[in-house]
């Protein structure tokens, strides 16, 4: 009995030695916090494959100083308390980088952990000016923010003289703060607002806020917030007769919008992060998607890849493994990724970075305007 | 003018929801009135419902057929099978082996087994939204000189008509039928009934499968209307139907349908007038308030405390 409790006790220590054995101490462990199932699962998914990539085409190469990267993937399902549960698990399970986490509302309060803890996190996705409003050290992007978004939709919508606009958001942090933005420039450039408005996430019938659409007779109706949402709006906007142009930001531009809103969907107007994937300088990139049967074109795809490549950057350009010092050497660098050249200002936000609005068609593709 | 035309629609907006809310909700109230237990899985019976007709009507179109009642009545009856075998066996996985013991025991098997349907969908059907094909599409319109135009779709007309055959006809056999009559009486004395002779366990037994029935009604009839399924859509639609039942009075029949129109009605009606913001905030303080001052609910009997 004892010998045998004695063996199983071995047998565990030796095993978990060897695990530790397995987690070389040499490799660079690269966290990958998303949402792998949720409601906007496929947004967690081009980001995953994004990062995927760049690991692995980076230790084709050799790694960075001669190490591996090893990801570590995590699911917060875009949820704000799962976002902390997963902040503490990578803080425990020692990683020092995190690309992630895809909804602002997510990133934010994970990103106060990783700050606290010396991790540093580069979100591909979180476009919500709040997150690096706070004087943090360690939080990068590699996507625009809700400032630079809200305009360019919003002066979209004023160039085209339009009577009344409605705008409407889901209540959350990303939702609602790209709809101020997108009313501000509105308000600038002297249109009327017939209404400012939030639904609840998660809802399902807007029967009620179509009515109030048809009443208040707006030409164009600017939704902030994911394509669930916006997906049924269109759809009963359609069923009852609404005749307005929607739009919504890069947040519903994927093609689930299309199995929810069927027909209703054609013409929606998307503003979405230049299509990377179509730049001649990424093709050999994007056939090495194609080659894995993965798709290049979803609007986090390369962001994710470059937030790895940043890291990897930043590391070599530091010379050293850590998080400040990459952090210091990210502030002062310029890089070049598939998302163009990347430069930081203090804050952890890129210098320069541009949103342009596409027309979305009920087959899922998309064509630039203007 | 204009304004009435607003007000129409919104009240038709209001009442289609609100008759869905009264299907889902005579299953928490009924199974209430008989065991004295909240059925919190009830909401993931009327999601299986949605996706059960989902599947059936996908399988129905691949297979050629293309004529909408038939397929409409398929999808049905599939739905309606196995929402009501999985609120059968719920009831005997999770209840029965707990009935009679303290109150909380149950109630959190129910929760347990909400969560459990729940996720088992999230694993079979993925998590993502599924789009529900619209099959009844088209509705009349009705406009003053104005710009605003009131429309009364088919599927809306559609959703009121089956409510109303769905509670007539459970009303008539509550009333009239042998087994309705056992129903009444095993939620009058669950003991006494026994005593005299009625199988209880085949009562209770009933009394979950018309519940699911009914829930897979409204889901089948939601899925529609609304556009789009989700494996968690149960879980609002069931807090929703459950505040109906409690306002009309738990345990109560004519009082669940009087509270999911009641419940559908103040919602739109807050969307339409405050802000959809309030939507919520508006239906529950009004079931507070309803509680307040009159705790059994609107249609509910001052009822001694069930063992």
């Amino acid at each position: 009995m004892t010998t045998s409790l004695k063996k199983i006790v071995t047998a565990i220590s030796t095993s978990v030695a060897l695990m530790g054995v397995g987690h070389a101490a040499a490799d660079i462990q690269i966290g990958i916090a998303g949402p792998m199932t949720g409601p906007v699962a496929q947004y967690g998914d081009m980001q995953f494959s994004g990062a995927r990539m760049a690991i692995q085409q980076i230790n084709a190469n050799g790694g960075v100083m001669g190490e591996k990267l090893v990801a570590v993937e995590y699911d917060d399902v875009c949820d704000p308390k799962q976002a902390v549960t997963v902040a503490n698990r990578l803080v425990n399970d020692g990683v020092q980088y995190v690309i992630g986490h895809l909804c602002s509302s997510s990133t934010q309060p994970a990103s106060d952990i990783y700050e606290d803890e010396g991790i540093l996190m580069v979100t591909p996705a979180s476009t919500s000016p709040e997150i690096t409003e706070r004087g943090y050290e360690l939080v990068f992007r590699t996507i625009g923010l809700d400032s630079m978004q809200g305009p360019v939709a919003g002066n979209y919508i004023a160039s085209q003289n339009p009577k009344r606009v409605a705008v409407v958001h889901d209540k959350q942090q990303y939702g609602e703060g790209i709809a101020t933005a997108v009313r501000d420039t509105l308000k600038d450039k002297g249109v009327e607002i017939a209404m400012f408005e939030g639904v609840t996430a998660g809802d399902k019938d807007f029967s009620s806020l179509v009515t109030k659409l048809k009443q208040a007779d707006v030409d164009y109706v600017y939704f902030g917030g994911y394509h669930p949402e916006l997906g049924l709006i269109l759809r009963q906007a359609r069923q009852a007769d609404l005749d307005a142009k929607f739009m919504g930001p890069e947040g519903v531009g994927n093609k689930d919008i299309n199995t929810i809103a069927g027909e209703a969907s054609e013409g929606l107007l998307v503003t979405l992060p230049p299509s990377f994937d179509q730049k001649a300088e990424n093709k050999s990139l994007v056939k090495a998607f194609e080659d894995k049967g993965e798709d290049p074109s979803g609007p986090f795809v390369l962001t994710s890849y470059a937030a790895v490549q940043l890291i990897a950057q930043g590391i070599e350009a530091a010379d050293s493994k850590d998080p400040f010092d990459v952090a210091a050497a990210l502030r002062s660098g310029s890089f070049e990724t598939p998302i163009g050249n990347v430069q930081y200002d203090k804050a952890g936000d890129m210098k320069s970075f541009e949103f342009v609005v596409y027309e979305w068609h009920s087959d899922g593709s998309k064509t630039p305007i203007n | 003018m204009q304004d009435l035309l607003y007000f129409s629609q919104q009240l038709i907006n209001g009442l289609t929801i609100g008759s869905a809310y009264a299907l889902i909700a005579i299953g928490y109230t009924m199974v209430y009135g008989i065991i004295g237990m909240i059925n919190f899985a009830h909401g993931e019976i009327y999601m299986i419902g949605a996706y059960t007709a989902l599947i059936a009507i996908t399988g129905l179109t691949a297979l050629g057929l293309a004529w909408l009642p038939l397929i409409l009545i398929v999808a049905l009856l599939c739905a309606m099978i196995v929402s009501s075998s999985m609120g059968w066996a719920v009831e005997r996985v999770a209840y029965r082996p707990v009935r009679g013991r303290h109150r909380l025991i149950p109630l959190i098997s129910a929760i347990g087994m909400s969560i459990f349907l729940q996720n088992y969908v999230h694993l079979a059907q993925g998590s993502r939204n599924i789009g529900f094909p619209a099959l009844i599409e088209g509705g009349f319109n009705f406009s003053a000189d104005g710009a605003f135009e009131m429309s009364l779709s088919y599927m809306q007309i559609t959703i009121f008509v089956t409510t109303l055959v769905c509670m007539t006809a459970l009303s008539l056999f509550i009333s009239r039928s042998r087994t309705g009559r056992a129903c009444r009486a095993v939620s009058q004395d669950l003991g006494m009934a026994s005593l005299l002779g009625i199988d209880t366990n085949r009562i209770i037994s009933a009394t979950f499968i018309i519940g699911a029935s009914l829930a897979a009604v409204a889901g089948l009839l939601l899925g529609m209307y609304y556009g789009s399924i989700d494996p968690l859509f149960g879980f609002i639609a069931g807090l929703k139907a459950f505040t109906a039942a409690v306002l009309g009075g738990i345990g109560s029949i004519p009082g669940a349908m009087l509270g999911g129109l009641i419940l559908g009605v103040s919602e739109s009606m807050t969307s339409g007038y405050l802000s959809g913001e309030y939507k919520d905030v508006v239906s529950f303080g009004l079931l507070i308030l309803i509680l307040l001052f009159k705790p059994t609910g609107l249609l509910g009997k001052p009822e001694v405390e069930k063992i």
